[in-house]
């Protein structure tokens, strides 16, 4: 009994379990998707205790052929890189699932698309071979075009087409790379071990060409500096639980892959850092200025998502082990803090029909269960000591100090940016003039108010106690990084 | 051996533990009120009977089992140059302070039960008194001078909180004050020895900077010696730091009894007695006490002739004993000093929680000062205004301080605020007139997000707004919209294409097409 693919599976069968049973109630349906996206979270918990962290190796290895002709393998494993992202998923999607009581219509089809949406992710995080890769990044598209097109707000479509165009446009170049590597590849095969070797043999310029094309379709999905253009429309047009998805966990799956393709082809990221880590800096203060401009909160989240996926580039580009696991603990910490901010943004808009920061003030009174989490997520966006975020960005801090010493100050400055727009937005919502009159607005609900503490406990828990975090990641990190040492950095 | 170590770390946590739980319930508002005094001296009471028990019980047992007199519980920083550790020690000097101090803290908590009775400040002042010994303990008990100082500090913030405690008065807020911030002097110096002490041995315990400072004594063991002694010096309200002690007797009674009369001021003579090795290499330092302790024999002595009022001419008797325990030390009589201690204490304890009984104790009118001193006018007055020390501090610190500090805000105003746009005190006026417009909860037309003020705020906004155009016209409708627009015109292409393509003719034209390319 392979417990990855019970848990690859569980998804997908609660959401045929869902499809199938006739008449069901929305009630039934919500519990049903509840207790599967429990069950998987339970699973990926306990299945910590199967894994041995400290050996390097793929953990939970399993491979069945596909198609041998074309050296396609069901290949299915985890090392300490992809577990924390599993287990992250597993996480916001039921707390993604537990604040979705806004969605009226449609519910079956809802429920299913989510469930898939968690199947195709899991399988992303999952998957030791670039073909099975591929295809889970690409299910992933249909459950998130038909979430957005379908349940968002009024822009939705143009959202939806747009965000699928960005993915599979930059899909393509990926797929010409994976196709370049196949091709390049005696053996034949798209695992990740065979291609790894393989690509070694590849002339240095080809490698480096092979990278770009890696490096547009990780980039658009992470989304770096240039090719971000879908998140802020999507972001702000999906529905909430669906937005917490997007720059929860979506987001993690480019830089994941991007962490992947640099161990695959460590000479051509050799080539390439300086073009990452500057990518990685302008995406820092870009998105922390932008969302500073903002009076959409919404957008204003989806902003402070590109400036932190600059900070996850910048720990990816620095090529050492300090800066890996900074950029892999950001990313844990975005994915916490980014999905409460949502979320919380999401529980204001359902009580106030606004996101226009102008519109509020003087909310402390009225709702302070809402506001002090707002204020908590706020302080977490900009890494407070005792968060996960600070943990983050120290360590990439140390490692980008190792490398580029006095540059890694810009880094400081967008910190520094999203202090100004974090503060700057709890001062706007819960102090000065009342605008409005908010007297009447509910507090959080047990439910609600369930799900942001147990974000808000994560983040905490991993801000104060990080080696539960790190000592998992640390052997899988330095076995990324011994390339580079050896590289002769 | 560890389970030991547990059981004297319980000494100190579980007085805090105490104000804990009492500010716990009363920020909840479980223990409010007069109905909460019962549960809230209860659990004060608890504590402070436990805490003796058990470290009489464990003391003891070392006693008895002969086992060492360190206990080490765990390491709380552990960096490669230096080392923090949680640790104890127990020895006869710390068991005897330490039982003495805590059972005089048990006797005055109960005292202080009748004494608060009715008082709106009741849950509060259990929970600084609860504070107050887990600190003193802490400083008595620590094996580290790092962890003593966590418990100064903590003694010194509940003294502070206490002297406060009528904080609706403006004099005892002020007062409260004043005597932190001497005790600040004492504590800045504390911290300079615990500086040099981390980064020239890389350890600030107790067996560690004995050991040290065997060889010889350099300077840098004088300078360790020295902050720790400024420290119990400053504490124990030495001459010429003797000012603040009358000012700290503002807070009720009972707790001036064991802060000042007692336990607090006796701290810092069992700090110097803790580091009394180190006294003995650096022979100036002893110089210096019995200067100090000269000074303040007789500074008290002729003060507390003169003095008016019971609890003012009580601490200045005790500033005399607390002066001879100094002379004692300088001139290395430890265990005079160490008894002299304790009984001076219990003594002064005693007498400090009589001292609201006092009018209806005596019979007769309280004597005048002796003759011979009211001969001599100009001591007389010295003596009644305690030497002028007060006045002299002022001008010498506090009113440099003071211009300075107008100074800086000045410049602050005049030139920082303007630079950062800040909204300082000079632009209040501004603020005060835009008010209407506040209070009529108008929302107001133009947004403020997004604006900086001051010149980095500013050069921030232009960046911004830079970066804003750029996102909007070239990523979200250049890609964005073209990226649609685009697949929208390849579409409209191949629809054309494809309508060309469905009429046979054409069809027939690419198959010849076809063919000739195959051929």
């Amino acid at each position: 009994m392979d417990f990855l693919i019970v848990l690859l599976l569980l998804p997908l069968g609660g959401a045929l379990f869902i499809l199938l049973w006739p008449n069901a109630s929305p009630r039934l349906i919500r519990l049903l998707a509840l207790s599967t996206a429990s069950l998987a979270l339970l699973l990926s918990v306990v299945l910590s205790s199967a894994i041995d962290f400290n050996n390097p190796a793929v953990q939970l290895f399993s491979k069945y052929t596909w198609n041998p002709r074309l050296g396609t393998y069901f290949v299915f494993g985890v090392d300490g890189i992809s577990y924390p992202l599993i287990v992250l998923t597993q996480l916001l999607i039921l707390i993604a699932l537990s604040v979705s009581g806004s969605i009226k219509e449609r519910i079956k089809s809802y429920y299913v698309l989510v469930l898939l949406l968690e199947f195709a992710t899991t399988g992303v995080f999952i998957s030791q071979g670039w073909a099975l890769f591929y295809v889970f990044w690409e299910l992933v598209l249909i459950p998130l075009f038909f979430l957005i097109d379908r349940w968002g707000e009024s822009q939705r479509q143009t959202a939806a087409l747009n965000f699928v165009l960005y993915t599979m446009g930059g899909s393509v170049f990926m797929l010409l790379s994976l196709l370049l590597l196949f091709d390049a590849n005696p053996a034949h095969s798209f695992l990740f071990d065979s291609i790894k070797t393989a690509a070694q043999a590849l002339p240095a310029s080809e490698q480096t060409l092979i990278f770009l094309g890696l490096l547009i379709g990780f980039g658009v999905k992470m989304p770096i500096f240039p090719l971000h253009g879908w998140l802020p429309l999507a972001d702000v047009e999906a529905p909430t639980p669906v937005a917490m998805l997007l720059s929860g966990i979506l987001v993690k799956m480019g830089a994941y892959g991007l962490i992947r393709s640099v161990d695959m082809l460590p000479q051509a990221a050799l080539q390439l850092q300086g073009l990452l880590v500057a990518l990685g800096l302008i995406g820092i203060i870009y998105g922390g200025l932008l969302a500073w401009r903002q009076q959409n909160l919404k957008r204003m989240v989806a902003y402070a998502s590109v400036s932190h996926m600059g900070a996850v580039l910048v720990g990816i580009a620095t090529l050492n082990h300090y800066g890996l696991t900074g950029a892999l603990t950001q990313m844990l910490g975005h994915g916490l803090v980014s999905a409460l901010l949502f979320m919380l943004v999401g529980l204001l808009y359902e009580r106030t029909q606004t996101y226009n920061i102008d519109d509020y003030g003087s909310m402390l009174a009225t709702t302070p269960l809402l506001a002090g989490l707002m204020v908590f997520a706020l302080l977490g966006n900009v890494g407070m000591p005792g968060t996960i975020g600070f943990v983050a960005e120290l360590h990439t801090l140390v490692g980008g100090f190792q490398r580029w010493t006095w540059l890694i100050a810009i880094l400081s400055l967008g910190v520094l940016i999203s202090a100004t727009y974090s503060v700057r937005t709890a001062k706007r919502l819960y102090t000065g003039p009342m605008r409005g009159d908010w007297s009447t607005m509910k507090d959080l609900n047990l439910s609600e108010c369930m799900a942001g503490m147990a974000l808000m406990a994560a983040t905490l828990w991993l801000g104060f106690y990080p080696t539960l975090l790190i000592s998992r990641l640390q052997v899988s990190v330095s076995q990324w990084a011994s390339a580079f040492v050896q590289g002769g950095l | 051996m560890s389970k030991l170590a547990f059981m004297i770390a319980l000494v100190p946590l579980l007085p805090l533990l105490a104000a804990a739980w009492i500010a716990l319930g009363y920020m909840l508002g479980w223990n409010r009120g007069e109905a909460g005094e019962r549960e809230t001296h209860w659990v004060a009471l608890s504590a402070a009977t436990v805490a003796p028990i058990l470290l009489t019980a464990t003391g003891l047992y070392t006693w008895l089992s002969g086992g060492s007199t360190s206990y080490w519980l765990g390491a709380w920083l552990d960096l490669t140059h230096f080392t923090a550790a949680i640790s104890f020690r127990l020895d006869a000097l710390s068991l005897t302070v330490g039982v003495l101090f805590s059972v005089i803290l048990l006797l005055v908590t109960r005292f202080s039960v009748n004494y608060l009775h009715r008082e709106a400040g009741f849950q509060r002042y259990f929970m600084i008194l609860s504070l107050f010994h887990s600190g003193v303990l802490l400083v008595v008990l620590a094996g580290e001078a790092l962890l003593a100082f966590i418990g100064w500090e903590l003694a010194g913030i509940s003294s502070y909180l206490l002297i406060a405690y009528a904080w609706q008065r403006d004099i005892a807020t002020y007062n409260a004050t004043r005597a932190f911030v001497t005790n600040r002097i004492g504590d800045a110096a504390f911290i300079l020895a615990l500086f040099t002490a981390l980064s020239f041995l890389g350890t600030t315990d107790w067996q560690g900077l004995f050991a040290a400072a065997q060889p010889e004594s350099d300077l840098m063991m004088s300078l360790i010696g020295f902050g720790i002694t400024l420290a119990a010096v400053i504490k124990s309200a030495q001459f010429p730091f003797s000012a603040w002690i009358t000012r700290a007797l503002e807070g009720p009674t009972p707790s001036s009894a064991v802060f000042y009369g007692s336990v607090l001021s006796h701290a810092g003579i069992y700090l110097l007695l803790r580091i009394s090795p180190l006294l003995e290499q650096a022979t100036l330092l002893s110089y210096l006490l019995f200067t100090m302790g000269l000074a303040t024999v007789v500074y008290g002595w002729l003060t507390a002739q003169a003095q008016t009022d019971i609890k003012t001419s009580l601490i200045h008797a005790t500033l005399v004993q607390t002066g001879l325990m100094l002379i004692e030390i300088a001139l290395g009589l430890y265990t005079l000093a160490t008894i002299h201690l304790v009984l001076h204490t219990l003594w002064r304890t005693y007498q400090f929680l009589h001292a609201p009984s006092f009018m209806q104790q005596t019979t007769k009118a309280v004597e005048p000062p002796p003759l011979w001193l009211r001969n001599k006018t100009w001591l007389n007055a010295a003596a009644l205004q305690r030497f002028w020390l007060d006045p002299i501090a002022d001008s010498l610190l506090v009113r440099p301080t003071r211009k300075l500090a107008q100074e800086a805000q000045l410049f602050d105003e005049r030139i920082i605020e303007p630079l950062t746009g800040q909204p300082g005190s000079s632009n209040l006026l501004a603020i005060l007139s835009r008010r209407p417009t506040i209070a009529g909860s108008m929302p107001s037309l133009e947004s403020q997000v997004g604006t900086g003020v001051g010149v980095l705020g500013v050069l921030m906004q232009w960046a911004a707004e830079a970066l804003e155009w750029f996102e909007n016209r070239l990523v979200l409708q250049g890609s964005g919209n073209g990226l649609s627009r685009l697949t929208r015109f390849l579409g409209a292409q191949a629809e054309l294409l494809d309508n060309y393509l469905r009429q046979p003719r054409y069809l027939l034209v690419l198959i010849a097409a076809t063919l000739v390319v195959i051929l």
